[in-house]
């Protein structure tokens, strides 16, 4: 087996382009997205015609048939640009959620959705987590009965991403992947999982004030007898519970990236201060108690982030068919529970560094500690993570 | 009406790496990444404009160190038809003239195999060299007009083309026979970026290699010009903060400063 850590030089040029536009109109703006909590549409749209949203889809239904490692390069350029990570989380949801859907959706949903969604029309987005069930999803209370062609849902959906984008933003809307019971005694074989569209009648949301990455909205919709049709189930019945689980894998390794490429990206910033600001006559990047915390920090931020390159690697082989999906799901845990774990420590040490000067909402660093709090939880808290790893170390007749 | 277009474009070191100069005063291009001039990216935008206007075809062409073939795929990305490259290992040591002398060959050789030209689209200048020197000579050299600082091309015409072109105080409108070589400003062509699908699309699309030997009808001319050295510019800085409540006095303060260290005010 090759052991490469260069890109190709189609990854490079992909690389280029999204950086030419990032650098130019994402950059200079995202303190707007903070202040106005909204991507501006002139964004979206840009990031639309640079087929952005189909990075990952089928080539059938208009995207681009790239693999995870080269939709990593492309989220490596976004975050870089856009330290809030609301643009981040746009396109990590959708691109993961949105892969899952046209894996696991039919012909005709592929063809009414799939295609937009690959022109970046619409936002596909995820629904599992509820009032009183988060890491815990066989305890969620959504259910969904059959009626004739039709499926009505009934429940409610907590700290969801992009309700707003997928109601009004986007110019053919869009959905969340939304977990439910179709069977409840079966639990969490009884699950399944649909495509409901957040224009649907019976749907009322409310959004959340969020601590930060304020530009991608936050918040939770009910429904009540939202009928979707048999097309917008996505998989067979029962199957929902582990098809979200192979979601979570593919969303937890970009998260990862995500996560490295952003301490990275505040050393950077914050290793530009150091070496101007000066304290005691010298700047600040010449005492040595700085340099030995810059030092580990970018160890720890390298190595976040080649982690989470070997997740994405890992979803590759297993879309090869080469490597098991338990493999997969051990690789993205860890991604993501050391990324996280790394990008809380490395931006509060770079926001340290800056001092008074990275204490304001205009910070990009101080704006990215406020962005990666949310990993704590987002697709799964840490010790959910820690768990998936421990079991597929030690084996699952140690996990209760 | 369907144009014949050819777009020149350079490779030049990347104005974000950095350049070592040796003691020596030569300057070290070793481990230099290249990227397409900038400034070259809008004449190409140009040529794609009126290519979607008037129809007809886009030429890349260029003259650069071998190996480099892969910078010019932004290009054809962005929607140009066709590259050519003229590879030469000598291609950074030609001075201007030997390098319009080469490229008009390089137009010679692309006329006998595409027909006609109709316009020949430039950037102003080269971000390595800033010369600015080739887009005139090439005119001189083909015999046929040639306008600097284009900001727009108003309307091409069967034997005309009609330009905005940008001067000190103003601008001025000019109607001048075609073909015509314009070096496009880079004020109201703002270059597209290509997309991704644009990206991979480009990736199938060759490169046509020329060499030196396949395009010259006669043995290049010694170079007029020479480097003879590069020396970097030595900065000092210091910094001095004025404390003052009233900020005309600050000023003053702050001007006289600069006059005791002789910086140059102008007027």
């Amino acid at each position: 087996m090759p052991w490469d850590f260069e890109f190709t030089k189609e990854q490079e040029e992909l690389r280029l382009t999204i950086r030419e536009f990032a650098e130019k109109y994402i950059a200079p703006r995202i303190i707007e997205f903070e202040e106005k909590r909204r991507i501006p549409d002139d964004i979206i749209d840009g990031l639309a015609k640079l087929d952005v949203f189909g990075v990952v889809f089928p080539e059938k239904y208009g995207g681009l048939n790239l693999d995870p490692i080269t939709a990593g390069v492309i989220l490596e350029e976004i975050v870089r640009a856009d330290l809030t990570f609301s643009l981040a989380v746009a396109y990590l949801v959708h691109t993961s959620w949105g892969y899952i859907a046209s894996k696991y959706g039919g012909e005709e949903f592929n063809e009414e959705i799939i295609t937009k969604a690959a022109k970046g029309r619409l936002w596909i987005g995820i629904a599992t987590t509820e009032p009183h069930a988060g890491s815990d999803v066989a305890a969620i209370r959504t259910e969904a009965k059959r009626d004739g062609q039709y499926y009505v849902l009934n429940g409610e959906k907590a700290y969801i991403s992009g309700i707003r984008e997928a109601r009004e933003q986007f110019p053919d809307g869009g959905g969340h992947l939304t977990l439910a019971y179709t069977n409840k005694e079966l639990k969490h074989r009884g699950m399944t999982f649909f495509y409901v569209p957040m224009r649907s009648p019976g749907i009322t949301y409310r959004l959340e004030k969020e601590f930060g990455r304020k530009g991608w909205s936050f918040g939770s919709f009910s429904m009540e007898n939202v009928r979707v049709p048999e097309h917008y189930r996505i998989g067979d019945e029962g199957r929902g519970f582990y098809i979200a689980m192979e979601g979570f894998d593919h969303a937890r390794a970009y998260i990862a990236l995500a996560c490295a490429v952003g301490s990275k990206r505040a050393l950077e910033i914050a290793s530009e201060y150091i070496k101007q600001r000066t304290a005691f006559g010298q700047p600040i990047a010449k005492f040595q108690g700085v340099q030995f915390q810059l030092a580990e920090n970018w160890a720890r931020a390298e190595a976040a982030y080649n982690l989470a390159y070997k997740a994405l690697w890992a979803i590759k082989k297993e879309m090869e068919g080469k490597i098991s999906r338990f493999e997969v799901s051990k690789y993205a845990a860890a991604a993501k529970y050391f990324a996280v774990e790394t990008a809380k420590a490395v931006i509060d040490d770079a926001m340290r560094w800056m001092g008074a000067y990275a204490y304001t909402e205009e910070n990009p660093v101080a704006l990215a500690m406020k962005a990666v709090k949310s990993y704590d939880w987002a697709e799964g808290a840490l010790e959910i993570m820690q768990l998936i790893i421990a079991r597929e170390v030690l084996g699952k007749e140690f996990i209760k | 009406m369907s144009l014949n277009i050819v777009v020149l474009v350079k490779s030049v070191p990347d104005p974000k790496s950095p350049v070592n100069i040796s003691p020596e005063g030569k300057l070290d291009l070793r481990n230099i990444k290249y990227v397409v001039n900038p400034g070259d990216k809008y004449a190409v935008e140009a040529a794609l404009q009126l290519r979607e206007k008037y129809g007809g075809r886009v030429i890349g062409l260029s003259l650069g160190l071998p190996g480099l073939a892969d910078v010019y795929r932004e290009v054809l990305a962005m929607g140009v038809d066709e590259f050519i490259y003229i590879s030469d290992p000598l291609a950074r040591d030609y001075d201007t003239l030997q390098t319009s002398y080469i490229i008009s060959n390089g137009l010679g050789k692309i006329r006998e195999k595409y027909g006609e030209i109709n316009l020949i689209l430039s950037g102003v200048e080269a971000s390595d060299t800033n010369s600015g020197q080739v887009p005139i000579q090439l005119g001189e050299l083909l015999d046929i007009p040639s306008i600097f600082y284009v900001d727009r091309i108003l309307e091409v015409k069967r034997d005309s083309v009609i330009v905005k072109r940008i001067i000190e105080d103003g601008y001025m409108i000019i109607e001048a026979k075609i073909p015509a070589i314009l070096a496009i400003a880079d004020t109201s062509y703002e270059p597209r970026i290509p997309s991704l699908r644009d990206v991979i699309s480009a990736r199938r699309k060759s490169i046509i290699s020329w060499s030196l030997n396949e395009i010259m009808r006669e043995k290049l001319f010694e170079a007029g010009v020479r480097l003879a050295y590069v020396k970097p510019v030595e900065i000092k800085r210091k910094r001095k903060i004025i404390f003052e409540e009233d900020v005309d006095k600050a000023l003053d303060k702050f001007f006289e400063e600069l006059r005791r260290d002789n910086v140059s005010l102008g007027g």
